[in-house]
């Protein structure tokens, strides 16, 4: 029997999305448990001699090593005409091969001996990261100083990512769950960076000379933080990534600064066509980034309306009705820019506007009335109890305390966080449910055949019909 | 399907140093009723993994049963005698009076054209008045509840068609709540709101499967390689299946099988095996053995000649190759392993060269065994023509690299590359407690030992190149194999 890869999703089929006494007459309600031990568990942190930050743990459990470099860059700073730049020059980065090695070169070492180096660039950072054996680390962290600062950006690599680029646009509408997050994003984000889709042609427009420039003001040791974990010594891996690292200084480049978008929620109703038994129905508007006060009101919230098996959500339309399989809602919290709020559902064609009517409904509840002492005292609890499961590899508590400096959280965040949502009442809920949550002035996103529905979406308000392109 | 990284086959081994390291930290413990238990210690964090396996999917099933494994499942959620009721005895007279309208109700559907509109009309509104009714006396959700607040992680499970397996991590001063509530679920579950939740079945059916081209592809593909085998049935079963279940059946499959005879469970992390031996015989000690599940009788027989399956449907093209197999503990099984991980694994599998980088041919290509473990299986390569060129053009190009399997013996440098990738693996596959927790409990299950995980590395290095040749010749053969395809159709969208 062999590992990895496959149709894992298809071959398995599981409970949620992704949701008389014992014979010694034990109530799980009424059992009480010894203290638990634990403390956030502590990286060490070190500047190299030209700035980047390092933060390292050791663990020698396995012999293994993992370590990602994380870049100022992001897919925001995408030229308007380039959508898609971003996205390419961060997988090029590694699968291009380097100045000493082709790709095809560079693939055989680190495979034949197990190591992988990846990268990518994502909305709001770029990342380079690698996994080995303690055994070859030497040889992989050279490697993986070659493909940072020595790209080859080998030009049949890039045609061919741009082919596949171009091959998954002409199949984006093919699933009508994808259709419907990026047309929800896209109206919410309207004219921002953060809305824009790649199409054939602004892919079609990249070069191996944009590729490049895109890298150089990516790849800077300003506010470049790396973070490592596993079978190393820190003293000796110190002194290896100086050496790789330590005196590289490139022209400093300034990134161009990106607006903030436009918050106002607006109300819209649009719908793709679509013949399907069961429409994807996607609902919301902007909500906050991390450095609102209030996002601890807000997750405790967010537990209670939407989040996971016992929220108001799931409960009501998946499991007192039997609309749905999955039922839910976010907010994602944004770093940069103010994350989205979505609810969403797919439900059979004929509880379409049940359905959206039983979200609407649901998402004003929580802004007319305090939430109950027992779901507040639920969510907290849940929250609280279920924090240290963020620190249980060495790989994720490292990264964690990376990422919490380069997005330049506040303070004390992850030390004060349990805290901070202790302390959340009914009366914070109930007033950030009236801040944030606009059940009137929501973004209501449907794909489905709109002939089988219950009702047409028009009761909600006036309907925008998109017609779907694929990738023109 | 998304075609990245899977949890289902995951596995692959360990051997070695490490291999040496997890042989010596898996505790057995076997209690008097039959249940198997696998504990590691392991104090990265305080947290523990639970993972209970019971050995019955949806292979396990008869024709009229077809999805009541994945629907128990889920009813499994619904509590106990005691949990999720405010008073089981008011409640039952309910659930009984439920079930006798419901069963009424789908005899009069299943005259179809003949049925009394009127009578069925009656019935449903009969059945939603009772449901009501009984929905008095729910407590919602308590298992979740008492878990969340206790700060579980991961609660939920899967069914396959090999088993069915229950999930959750918890802060390991928790354990005991685990020990408490599943071993109720075991005794003494209730399988309330049976019809409300069979409509959340559906319309998991409808998500994953019917508004999903690559989904409808899958189910029809499997269910046409198998023409007596259940191993081809889907684990969702079929929408006419699932509305056709009742809780009458749903208990009846419960009673016999979820028994601790059936059932393996895996505990990783944060514990002292002793402590935790002696909690785990407090509470499930006592539950009497069920009846063991009986092994599938029926044998595929021989495919006489190629089958090609076509899906016509709103999405581009996707073609799945598939190949009839033994399976575990057959020696054969070992050779496919290699002949998977030279096809597929990586940017520098031959595939991957060959159609994705050199012909250009593929956006992607992936390969693996499939649906399950217990029973002989298939060995499936799925590939993503890229425009312009055609399923019919990459069908050849792949055939060209199963030819050159039989034609050419694999190169030292590829069979050592497996085994360095093999020692990656028994390593990585540790640093997740919940994956550890999951291999244990899967491979006890379908190998009948979880030492597979510690053998396999040392079996593989057996395999040589003329085994690769051997097994290529013997099943990658044209009168063995399914091609399934999707081709698109053009809708014309409004």
């Amino acid at each position: 029997m062999n590992r990895r890869y496959g149709l894992a999703l298809l071959l398995i089929v599981t409970f949620l999305a992704g949701c008389a006494s014992t014979s010694q007459n034990v109530d799980p309600r009424n059992l009480t448990y010894p203290q638990l031990k634990f403390a956030i568990p502590k990286s060490e942190r070190v500047t190299l001699e030209n700035g980047i930050v390092l933060y390292l743990l050791e663990d020698h459990e396995l012999p293994l090593v993992s370590l990602t470099a994380y870049l100022k860059t992001g897919t925001v700073y995408d030229p308007p005409q380039m959508t898609g730049l971003a996205g390419i020059t961060g997988a090029l980065i590694r699968s291009g091969g380097t100045l000493s090695l082709t790709p095809d070169a560079l693939d055989a070492e680190l495979e034949f001996m197990a190591s992988a180096i990846e990268s990518g660039i994502s909305e709001e950072n770029g990342s380079v990261s690698l996994s080995t054996l303690t055994k070859n680390l030497d040889r992989t962290l050279t490697l993986f100083g070659e493909v940072m600062l020595s790209p080859g950006f080998d030009q049949g690599r890039l045609d061919l990512m741009k082919k596949n680029t171009v091959e998954s646009l002409r199949r984006q509408n093919d699933d009508p769950k994808g259709i419907a997050g990026r047309e929800f994003r896209k109206a919410l984000y309207e004219d921002h960076p953060l809305g824009r889709v790649a199409t054939i042609a602004s892919i079609n427009r990249i070069t191996r000379d944009d590729i490049s420039a895109f890298y150089r003001n990516a790849m800077k040791p300003g506010g470049m933080i790396i973070a490592a974990s596993g079978d190393f010594d820190s003293k000796a891996l110190v002194e290896k990534l100086n050496r790789l690292f330590g005196k590289w200084q490139p022209a400093a480049t300034v990134a161009p600064p990106v607006a903030q978008p436009d918050i106002t929620p607006v109300k819209r109703v649009l719908q793709v066509s679509k013949k399907v038994s069961q429409s994807v129905i996607r609902m919301g508007h902007l909500g906050l980034e991390k450095n609102n006060p209030d996002i601890y009101s807000v997750r405790v919230m967010d537990y209670i309306l939407g989040g996971g098996f016992t929220s108001r959500l799931t409960q009501e339309i998946r499991s007192n009705q039997g609309l749905a399989y999955h039922a839910g809602s976010r907010f994602d919290i944004g770093r940069r820019f103010p994350g989205v709020f979505t609810a969403e559902t797919e439900t059979k064609s004929a509880s379409t506007a049940k359905a959206i009517t039983l979200i609407k409904d649901i998402i004003a509840g929580m802004t007319t009335a305090p939430v109950t002492q027992e779901e507040l005292q639920q969510a907290r609890e849940s929250i609280i109890n279920s924090f240290i499961f963020g620190f249980t590899r060495a790989d994720s508590i490292v990264n964690q305390q990376a990422r919490i400096e380069f997005f330049d959280y506040p303070q004390g965040y992850l030390e004060n966080y349990r805290d901070n949502i202790a302390r959340v009442t009914a009366d914070d809920i109930l007033r950030v449910a009236k801040k944030y949550l606009h059940p009137e002035a929501m973004t209501i996103m449907v794909v489905g055949d709109e002939t089988k529905f219950d009702q047409p979406l028009s009761v909600f308000g006036e309907v925008k019909e998109i017609t779907l392109e694929n990738g023109q | 399907m998304k075609k990245l990284l899977i949890i289902l086959l995951l596995l692959a081994t360990t051997a070695s140093a490490h291999a040496a390291g997890l042989a010596d930290r898996v505790r057995e413990h076997t209690l008097k009723n039959g249940m198997k238990l696998l504990l590691v210690e392991r104090h990265t964090s305080p947290t523990v993994a639970a993972w209970i396996r019971f050995k019955v999917g949806a292979v396990d099933e008869r024709s009229d049963e077809r999805g009541i494994a994945h629907l128990l499942e889920h009813m499994l959620f619904k509590g106990t005698k005691t949990l999720g009721t405010t008073d089981y005895a008011a409640e039952k007279l309910l659930l009984d009076k439920i079930e006798v309208v419901a069963q009424r109700l789908l005899l009069e559907k299943a005259r179809r054209e003949k049925g009394d509109p009127e009578l069925i009309k009656q019935l449903e509104s009969e059945l939603a008045a009772l449901e009501k009714e009984a929905g008095k006396y729910v407590v919602k959700e308590e298992f979740a509840q008492l878990y969340n607040r206790n700060g579980g992680a991961n609660y939920n499970a899967y069914t396959s068609s090999d088993g069915t397996t229950y999930l959750i991590s918890l802060p390991s001063n928790k354990l005991e709540l685990w020990a408490a509530i599943e071993s109720d679920r075991m005794q003494n579950a209730v399988l309330r709101e049976f019809y409300t939740e069979r409509a959340v079945v559906m319309e998991e059916r409808r998500r994953s499967y019917e508004a999903e081209p690559e989904g409808k592809l899958w189910e029809t593909f499997l269910a046409s390689s198998f023409n007596a085998h259940p191993m081809g049935q889907p684990v969702i079963g079929w929408m006419s299946d699932i509305a056709n279940l009742t809780r009458t059946k749903a208990e009846g499959f419960l009673k016999r099988y979820y028994a601790p005879n059936n059932a393996i469970i895996a505990i990783v992390g944060d514990i002292d095996p002793e402590k935790a031996i002696a909690l785990v015989e407090r509470y499930f000690g006592q539950i009497p053995p069920g009846t063991p599940v009986p092994p599938v009788a029926v044998e595929e027989p021989p495919q006489q000649g190629e089958k090609r399956i076509e899906v016509i449907g709103d999405a581009g093209a996707e073609l799945m190759i598939g190949y009839h197999k033994p399976t575990i503990p057959h020696p054969d099984e070992l050779v496919f392993d290699v002949i998977n991980m030279i096809l597929s694994d990586g940017r520098t599998s031959r595939l991957h060269k060959k159609l994705v980088v050199e012909k250009q041919l593929t956006t992607g290509i992936g390969a693996f065994s499939a649906p399950g473990h217990r029973y002989p299986n298939l060995f499936i390569i799925s590939a993503t023509p890229r425009a312009p060129h055609t399923v019919a053009e990459v069908e050849s190009a792949l055939y060209e690299e199963i030819e050159r399997l039989k034609n050419e013996p694999v190169t030292e440098r590829e069979l050592q590359q497996i085994m360095n990738n093999l020692e990656f693996e028994e390593s990585r596959q540790m640093l997740s407690i919940g994956g550890l927790a999951r291999n244990l409990t899967e491979y006890e299950a379908t190998t009948g030992s979880w030492r597979y995980l510690i053998e396999h590395r040392r079996d593989i290095a057996k395999v040589t190149p003329e085994d690769v040749q051997r097994v290529a010749k013997k099943y990658l053969t044209r009168e063995n194999r399914i091609v399934g395809f999707i081709t698109k159709q053009e809708v014309t969208s409004k």
